[in-house]
């Protein structure tokens, strides 16, 4: 009699934590909750202006434009009060701006490279330096976000940027042995065409699957085993929950950058080569001569450490550094050691060059 | 010790006894081998040739039914004289069009505004040095 009730009691205390775990994988967390202010829009795309903490006299003179990948939320950058990188950065006096792409609807599926890097950024750009009244500017591009900042820096050199941030950027496609994506896209098995006939945009969910594919253990059993193991701990719940809702909200990726990015970047490495063009325009990587740090996660399995090194050798700026840190592509920035590493690594390195 | 365990449920460094510590480390060990297993599997060449034929016969196997739909949603609209799909679209980038155009006519409002805030500056500035010569003239006649 007295084993049954320790039996039931069991399957009560498995009932509660079955209810727990259905709950927390299911929860949409409050995100993104440093103010910000709406200043600027273009068809999908937003420019954000974080409203200061500090005094005109405190803040660093130069803004700061921070560039996401196309087929996520930028809501990474401001995960949750307490562990946001934006909430860092305007606490460090930043004069802080964030472009949030949107999510591309059927009449977009035409957009490239092109119109991202020559119509929206420029646009973006002119505003930011109309509100903020100055003509010199500093701009940090995260994985494809990082791309489009890179582009944008060697097509319009003059255009005042000073500083160039590029974290995990996926710029040279010149391996194709060690990483998995070039293999999953090599033109013997993937008709690009065919699938963006199919789908016009490339879908949210193809492209997260793309992502988790690469290590599927780890994504689709070890993430939901490491929360029922924590299922008791109110700090990783929270940080689970956050990550989560950013995880499972993705947006579709234009169909014609997705050609871009297969056809001119994965297959022929057109960019480090020097052969893309961009609007009639060669993309020389010679001409970007604003300082340069470039951030490499050591884990990352999405964009792999070779794939961001070389640009260092192709830019003309004078001032350049290579910062590798330890984590994965997106813990370095959102990850629990984020703010121990390489948030202050970035205010140190960027402060220094925004007076 | 092992009689300590038992009655207390602590162990010698002072830390809850989990019976189960020993199976989680043994399932622990299990899935990192399978993980380290997948990531080499996902990374030949039969992965991706596989994982692109299936989605090539996906394709291929529901291109006529998307094309059914298509032409079916196509002609029930037409009869019920709604836009279609196409039509949206192309109204959405003739809005995006216009947008533009929004944009660099706010460029250029956004210049003047700024032109004008140098002219009225520089105007103050020049203001008492100009009028100290024309007083001087004045005062001559």
């Amino acid at each position: 009699m007295a084993e049954a009730a320790v039996v039931a009691d069991q399957f009560a205390l498995l009932a509660e934590r079955l209810s727990a775990f259905g709950k927390t994988v299911t929860a949409k967390v409050p995100i993104a909750q440093t103010p910000k202010r709406l200043v600027w829009t273009l068809n999908k795309a937003k420019l954000y202006r974080y409203v200061p903490v500090l005094p005109k006299e405190k803040r660093h003179p130069v803004p700061l434009l921070l560039v996401f990948a196309l087929m996520n939320r930028p809501y990474i950058l401001d995960l949750r009060p307490g562990h946001s990188f934006v909430e860092f950065m305007v606490n460090q006096g930043y004069d802080l701006y964030l472009l949030d792409w949107g999510s591309p609807g059927p009449e977009d599926k035409n957009l490239k490279f092109d119109d991202y890097t020559l119509e929206y950024i420029p646009r973006a750009i002119r505003k930011m330096k109309a509100i903020s009244g100055v003509e010199e500017f500093s701009m940090l591009g995260w994985c494809i976000g990082a791309i489009l900042a890179t582009v944008y820096s060697a097509l319009r050199p003059d255009d005042g940027l000073r500083n160039l941030i590029l974290l995990t950027a996926p710029l040279d496609f010149s391996n194709k042995q060690d990483i998995t994506f070039p293999k999953w896209v090599d033109e013997r098995f993937f008709d690009v065409d065919k699938v963006l006939a199919a789908v016009g945009n490339m879908p949210a969910d193809m492209i997260d699957y793309g992502a988790r594919a690469l290590k599927p253990v780890d994504n689709y059993v070890l993430n939901y085993l490491k929360l029922w193991d924590n299922l008791d701990n109110p700090h990783v719940v929270e940080a689970w929950k956050a990550m989560n809702t950013w995880v499972t909200d993705n947006v579709p990726l234009a169909g014609g950058v997705f050609r871009q990015l297969i056809v001119e970047l994965y297959r022929n490495d057109r960019l480090m080569r020097g052969e893309w063009m961009i609007r009639g325009e060669r993309v020389d990587l010679g001409r970007i001569r604003a300082n340069l740090l470039t951030v490499i996660a050591e884990g990352d399995h999405i964009t792999p450490p070779c794939q961001s090194e070389a640009i260092l050798s192709k830019v003309s700026s004078k001032d350049k550094e290579l910062f590798r840190t330890p984590g994965g592509h997106i813990g370095i920035m959102a990850g629990s050691g984020a703010h121990k590493i390489t948030w202050p690594h970035l205010d140190h390195w960027l402060g220094r060059r925004s007076g | 010790m092992a009689d300590e365990r038992a009655t207390n449920g602590k162990t010698t460094n002072g830390k809850d006894l989990d019976p189960m510590a020993a199976f989680r480390d043994m399932r622990d060990t299990y899935l990192d081998a399978w993980s380290k297993t997948m990531v080499d599997a996902v990374n030949t060449e039969a992965y991706a040739k596989a994982s692109g034929k299936m989605l090539d016969t996906y394709l291929s196997a529901s291109a006529p039914f998307r094309e059914i739909m298509e032409k079916t949603m196509l002609q029930a609209l037409q009869q019920l004289s709604m836009p279609s799909r196409a039509d949206v679209i192309s109204l959405a980038e003739r809005l995006t069009n216009v947008e533009m155009k929004l944009d660099d006519i706010d460029a250029k409002l956004d210049k003047l505004t700024e032109l004008r805030k140098q002219t009225a500056s520089a105007t103050r500035v020049r203001k008492p040095a100009a009028v100290a010569p024309a007083n001087k003239r004045r005062g001559k006649r």
